[in-house]
């Protein structure tokens, strides 16, 4: 017989993944240099993306990945297809594989999203080149990639501490 | 249960990235990076994007509440020690605005009556809109604000965005309940300026950094470190005389600008439904009864291929 929680597991899970999308997305956009001393932003749906579709990755689908991306560009007002186009193609190349999907341990889980937010970056920066036609700022760029870097290990410590707990899950699984 | 188990199983290991909807994904992201570029961006696609703005401003207005609420905690105990000092100091600038306001009423009582004696019909007095910031990414693309007011308030593309200090930018993207500005400091921002001492001209030009570049000096400009810079209104859409910023020489010898937007977080703004002065109704007739004259031949009704005739162009008027 299954736990209760068990069964209701992936509509918690799910739950989960939407509301930290949508906040993800909101946070990515809101005027948090009203705040004096915050000038700096990690890339906080790449985040929320790698994590979901290592722990669920049938909660992030190319689809839900693209989705996410043009909410991103159109709430920060970049050229649409930019963010998309950068997470769909980091995702699919870092993305984790195999039968146990993300590893239980905080290292290799860092190096892959360092990987992954380089190669989002690199994207995002060739497109919006080509986009707008001429160099984009890279000093945004390149605080977003030390901030995302410095502030993921505190989010995949918790995903994985909680994945360690229960048997499939992160937030309810 | 045995089969339900197998099927979440599956569900978690099974369900990958479909090649062809991945593929296809690549493809639509590709197209929109190429049709959405903001030189070239068409009326649907900016119709699109503001309409999305509109449907997302309720919710990034809900969530800048927060953020707004505890923006003021830094400063109020950061300056509970400097408040004597800034007490006496603002007592002293409110005698001084006490003889700017004194001299504003003066003036416009005066241009009230250069209006009424050259039959101005003018918009430029017009109450200016205000508006919170719901939306400030800090993205490397575009420097940009959305703001939670658009056309049902009465704001349209192009008007100037001002804060407490100065210039901010200008309004593109208007949504019926959201209007994005475009700040001077974005790319595509280019803004007739010229210096308040000299009335030299220049194209304030933003390149993404917080300076953004004076071009189009000329060759010996009058122009000094310090100089106040404001809008010269040379284009038409833009007011002549709203403050811009401080001119700052640069290394390589060139001039940039310290906005004066910028001195404290932009939160809220006014926009300033601008619409410049027309050209008075007796001198509009005064001119066509001239042109009528010089060109009496032209002018007059003129013959059509299929027999018909045509009233002189209003659109040549309009222009």
């Amino acid at each position: 017989m299954r736990k209760p929680e068990e069964r209701s597991a992936p509509y918690w899970s799910a739950l989960g993944c939407v509301l930290s999308v949508v906040a993800a997305l909101l946070f990515q956009a809101a005027p948090t240099r009203l705040i004096e001393g915050i000038t700096i932003m990690p890339t906080w749906p790449l985040m929320v993306i790698f994590l979901w579709s290592g722990l669920r990755p049938y909660f992030m689908p190319p689809i839900a990945i693209f989705a996410i991306g043009i909410t991103q560009d159109l709430l920060t007002g970049a050229p649409m297809g930019i963010w998309a186009l950068s997470y769909l193609v980091s995702i699919s190349v870092f993305r984790f594989r195999g039968e146990d999907g993300m590893p239980r341990d905080l290292p290799p889980i860092v190096l892959r999203f360092g990987a992954t937010l380089l190669l989002a970056q690199a994207i995002a920066f060739s497109a919006g080149y080509f986009a707008l036609g001429e160099m984009p700022h890279l000093q945004p760029l390149i605080i977003e990639t030390i901030a995302s870097i410095l502030m993921f290990p505190m989010l995949a410590f918790l995903a994985v501490r909680r994945r360690r707990g229960s048997r499939s899950g992160f937030i309810g699984g | 249960m045995a089969s339900r188990r197998t099927a979440r199983h599956d569900a978690e290991h099974g369900v990958r990235f479909s090649r062809t909807i991945f593929i296809m994904l690549i493809v639509v992201s590709s197209a929109l990076i190429m049709f959405d570029r903001p030189a070239s961006r068409s009326v649907a696609f900016a119709g699109f994007r503001a309409s999305f703005t509109d449907i997302a401003a309720p919710l990034l207005e809900l969530a800048a509440q927060p953020i707004r609420a505890v923006k003021g905690i830094g400063p109020y105990f950061r300056m509970q020690g400097d408040l004597a000092r800034e007490n006496a100091e603002l007592r002293q600038q409110l005698i001084e605005a006490r003889y700017w306001e004194d001299l504003a009423y003066r003036q416009r009582d005066r241009i009230e009556v250069y209006e009424s004696a050259l039959n101005v019909q003018t918009q430029a007095t017009q109450d200016r809109i205000g508006a919170w910031t719901v939306a400030d990414p800090q993205g490397p693309f575009v420097h940009a604000r959305l703001i939670g007011r658009g056309s049902n308030a009465g704001i349209a593309d192009g008007y100037p965005v001002i804060n407490l200090y100065g210039l901010v930018g200008r309004v593109y993207e208007t949504g019926e309940r959201s209007a994005r500005v475009l700040l001077l400091t974005d790319l595509n921002s280019n803004i007739p300026v010229m210096v308040d001492r000299s009335n030299s001209r220049a194209i304030l030009t933003g390149d993404n950094s917080d300076y953004p570049r004076l071009q189009y000096l000329g060759r010996n400009p009058d122009i000094q470190a310090g100089d106040r810079i404001v809008s010269s209104g040379d284009d038409g859409v833009l007011p002549r005389g709203l403050p811009v910023g401080v001119a700052v020489p640069t290394r390589e010898g060139g001039w940039r600008v310290e906005l004066y937007s910028d001195q404290a977080p932009i939160d809220f703004v006014w926009v300033w439904p601008y619409q410049p002065a027309g050209i008075p109704q007796s001198e509009t007739a005064e001119l066509a009864a001239g042109e009528n004259a010089d060109e009496e031949p032209a002018s007059e009704t003129t013959p059509q291929a299929d027999g018909g005739t045509t009233e002189p162009s209003q659109t040549e008027g309009e222009e």
